[in-house]
């Protein structure tokens, strides 16, 4: 137990019964240093009372102090993916147009690579005790790149903006069932309530970085971010031409510490290969985005520093729950047991990758129940759980899915693992538009095939994954999995504040995902980015943002 | 008429085949000095040992392989040739070797099945419009002329993301898109034959007009037919690999040689060259093969 010093008594006195929890699972020993800066975080705790208990009172300053070694004014060049269509802050939905979001828009919180939250244009967040009202305090002085100030009623509209189904918001696989439009409220210039639909424990995650839409636009944005590249960002658009390529440059007004760099150029490549050609050239000095699957050869290549960062990052294998080849979970927990998942893991992804335990809670989750035993290759166990189900000798079936990176390989690996317990999988690889579709059930190879591969990005919280690909209302159920068991949990950890009890639910979660199987998890892999040797100062996440106002170049 | 059959093939930008020859002059009571010639033709000999090597592959692969083609060692992905395995290993620990040999079944059976529905469905067309001529030949000679006017993969692509891809889908593709070049060959070859004697003679006996294009025109033109059915053969295992390695022909776990290329180029950047090379080498050496036996075809038949 560590001793609480008489001056966090002090800090504590001001603080909630959340906050105070948290100081209190950190005293006992039930959160590391880590741990608490993460929770601390997320309840928006004090930085004097977490500095206080860590004994510093700068957690952040990392990433400028490591860019210091590097010249100021560079221009740094990055390789990125094409933005697909519009970039358009309410609908962007892929990987190239949301790291064109975040080079001149900001939002309320950054989540960092590890998950711990910083404040951005949100000095403060705090929960009411039941987790169903959150209060945020904003930066006073922000302008955005037209000088007009940023206040509540920017937070308000943007918000509203994001939670209107009309706007064909891509943010709604976040804020559906957690906030509505009007559910946020300007209480003055500088305080917002966000009220919820229903209580929410990691209700931060879900309007920060981590929710790639959500950067703050002013009230009156006319849906012409291409042109404005608006925002509060330490950058400001230079030029955006569609399909080519992006550059921007030091913005002289930011609220903060300036950019280091005086210039940043973004080129647009549809493929891997030119970009590592490129960085290989020295014609850009980072690749956003290093898939492990056409760049083995670079991963150790001591010209070319590779960024890791632990994810969440996975591909879903659904089984079809509602029809008879898959509605008995023994042939589900069958085929799941078929997998070796260490070695997909080492195969796949040169090791870059951890096992994934059939549910969405990834290792990277501080919530994830590690005591839930790891689901094992067993063939034995596999085989006679098809004969307890009535198909000891197999049977036939198509796996569906896309033409998206690993997962053709790993298809193959599914359809050889299958074999050796008698089911034979036909494959249908498609392009990503057309395993899609239209997203709607009759409408997507992926809502409809009676098993299929689905990739699935990184979220900081696994709420977003726990919900839409498996409750039963879930837009994205591709398994057609029903469980009012499930439901329930599931609305109980959404709504669970304190990361004990989160744990504890996450283990019935786990239990229960691992007895059904609607969903093989089998692995969650690492989110690289490649940089030339001399760049410092580049912060990621996992979901390809790039922060490059602390970069430098040698 | 020779002339019109110039344009044809060079409108197609392809070799000229049927320009050069003569079924009048050169009846089929020549073949077996045909076949002589053929034998003696050095281009054909390596061409057809090259070609009889990849069918005995195609038909027999699957009992000479060192390793199951199809299953993976992931504790052994993208293993450099070695004793253990000749060609390396691809991403997923497959024997490449194992998959060179089994991947000429994929390729052997589409190609030549797209080759000879369009062989037919041409030869077909071209005695129609060859020998009835006056407003059916315009009409269908225009609609050759649109077809042939668009670009060939960008059609088959079309169709492919219309019907979905497999190998049934890919001989239709390739045969329907093929069928243009062989009927204007066809064709040509017709109208040179349309005003000899031996045609005038079968119409004075009365004999219907599917019995004259089938059995006294057709014999005659079979040479030329011949050498197109075999250069269109060497293109249409060049389209099918193309397509293949657009993602839109065979499928996977297939061993087919484009898919290979396809699913292994990314990785030549970084050293793995095996992983491309052998099943690229062998699409080339199956297509100049081919190419060889055109080549040998048409010289016997000068």
């Amino acid at each position: 137990m560590r001793q609480s010093p008489r001056f966090l008594d002090r800090l504590r006195q001001n603080a909630s019964d959340l906050e105070n929890h948290v100081v209190d699972e950190f005293l006992a020993g039930r959160l590391d240093r880590r741990g608490l800066l993460r929770e601390g975080s997320r309840f928006g705790l004090a930085l004097p009372l977490i500095g206080g208990l860590l004994g510093t009172l700068d957690p952040f300053g990392a990433s400028r102090a490591l860019a210091q070694t590097g010249q100021k004014d560079a221009t740094i060049r990055v390789a990125s993916p094409t933005p697909a269509g519009a970039v358009e802050p309410v609908t962007v939905a892929n990987e190239g147009g949301l790291v064109m979001l975040m080079q001149t828009g900001e939002f309320l919180i950054f989540d960092q690579p590890d998950l711990v939250l910083r404040p951005m244009l949100a000095l403060s967040w705090k929960a009411n005790d039941d987790g169903t009202v959150w209060t945020f305090t904003l930066r006073p002085n922000v302008k955005f790149h037209n000088g007009r100030v940023l206040n509540a009623d920017d937070v308000v509209a943007t918000m509203d903006r994001l939670a209107n189904p009309k706007n064909g918001s891509n943010a709604l696989s976040a804020f559906r069932g957690v906030l509505s439009v009007g559910g946020t409220r300007k209480v003055d210039d500088l305080t917002v309530e966000f009220h919820l639909d229903a209580p929410n424990g990691n209700f931060p995650y879900i309007v920060s970085s981590d929710n790639y839409n959500a950067i703050i636009l002013p009230a009156d944005y006319a849906g012409d971010f291409e042109k404005t590249f608006i925002g509060t960002g330490p950058f400001k658009l230079d030029k955006y031409t569609a399909k080519v390529g992006a550059s921007f440059v030091r913005n002289p007004d930011y609220w903060g510490s300036k950019a280091l760099p005086a210039r940043t150029e973004f080129t647009f490549f549809a493929d891997q290969q030119p970009q590592i050609l490129a960085l290989q050239g020295g014609q850009v000095d980072i690749i956003l985005h290093l898939v492990v699957q056409g760049a083995q050869g670079m991963l150790n290549d001591p010209d070319v520093k590779i960024i890791k960062t632990r994810a969440a990052t996975h591909r879903q294998l659904h089984m079809r729950t509602d029809i008879p080849k898959f509605a008995d979970k023994r042939v589900r927990q069958a085929i799941a047991l078929s997998l070796d998942r260490p070695a997909l893991a080492a195969g796949l992804f040169r090791g870059l990758a951890e096992p994934g335990n059939d549910s969405p809670f990834a290792p990277v989750y501080p919530s994830t129940n590690k005591e839930v035993p790891q689901r094992k290759k067993d063939i034995t166990a596999a085989r006679a759980l098809m004969a307890a189900a009535g198909v000891p000798n197999g049977f036939e079936a198509t796996l569906t899915t896309e033409r998206v990176q690993e997962i053709p390989d790993y298809a193959v690996l599914v359809q050889n693992a299958c074999r050796e317990i008698g089911v034979k999988l036909n494959l249908k690889i498609e392009t990503d538009s057309a395993y899609y579709g239209k997203a709607q059930p009759g409408q997507s190879d992926w809502l409809d095939s009676e098993m299929g591969i689905t990739d699935y990005g990184h979220r900081g919280v696994p709420n977003v994954l726990l919900g839409a690909p498996l409750l039963s209302t879930g837009a994205w159920n591709a398994a057609h999995f029903k469980n009012p068991t499930y439901d329930g949990l599931v609305a109980q950890y959404t709504a669970t504040t304190d990361l004990g009890t989160q744990r504890e639910l996450a283990g019935k979660i786990q239990t229960l995902l691992l007895d059904e199987t609607p969903v093989i998890f089998a692995y969650f892999y690492d989110y690289l980015m490649a940089t030339s040797p001399g760049v410092s100062g580049a912060v990621n996440t996992a979901i390809s943002q790039v922060f490059l106002a602390n970069a430098t170049i040698t | 008429m020779t002339g019109a059959t110039t344009l044809a093939v060079a409108d197609a930008g392809l070799p000229s085949t049927a320009a050069h020859t003569d079924p009048a002059t050169e009846p089929l009571a020549a073949a077996p000095s045909r076949i002589g010639r053929l034998l003696r033709s050095g281009s054909f000999m390596v061409g057809a040992a090259i070609v009889l090597f990849w069918v005995f592959c195609a038909l027999f692969g699957p009992f000479v392989v060192p390793y199951d083609p199809y299953s993976d060692d992931l504790l052994n992905t993208l293993a450099m040739p070695s004793a253990a395995h000749w060609f390396g290993t691809d991403q997923i620990g497959r024997d490449i070797l194992s998959r060179v040999i089994v991947g000429a079944g994929p390729i052997l059976s589409v190609a030549p099945l797209a080759t000879l529905l369009a062989t037919a469905a041409g030869t077909t067309l071209g005695l129609l419009t060859g020998y009835v001529g006056g407003w059916l030949d315009s009409l269908i000679g225009r609609l050759i002329e649109v077809l042939l006017a668009l670009p060939l993969i960008v059609v088959a692509l079309l169709v492919l993301v219309a019907l979905g891809p497999s190998s049934t889908t890919v001989i239709g593709v390739i045969g329907i898109i093929f069928t243009p070049l062989i009927a204007r060959t066809v064709r040509s070859a017709v109208l040179s034959e349309r005003s000899l004697d031996y045609v005038a003679a079968a119409e004075l006996r009365g004999e219907g007009a599917l019995h004259i294009m089938f059995v006294e025109i057709l014999p005659n033109v079979l040479p030329p037919i011949l050498v197109e059915t075999t250069v269109r053969l060497g293109y249409a295992i060049f389209t099918v690999a193309s397509l293949s390695f657009l993602g839109f022909g065979i499928q996977p776990p297939s061993a087919d040689w484009g898919l290979a290329i396809s699913e292994n180029y990314g990785l030549m950047t970084g050293g793995y060259w095996w992983t491309v090379s052998f099943a690229a080498g062998a699409t080339a050496s199956l297509v100049v093969g081919v190419n060889l036996v055109a080549d040998g075809i048409q010289a016997a038949l000068e």
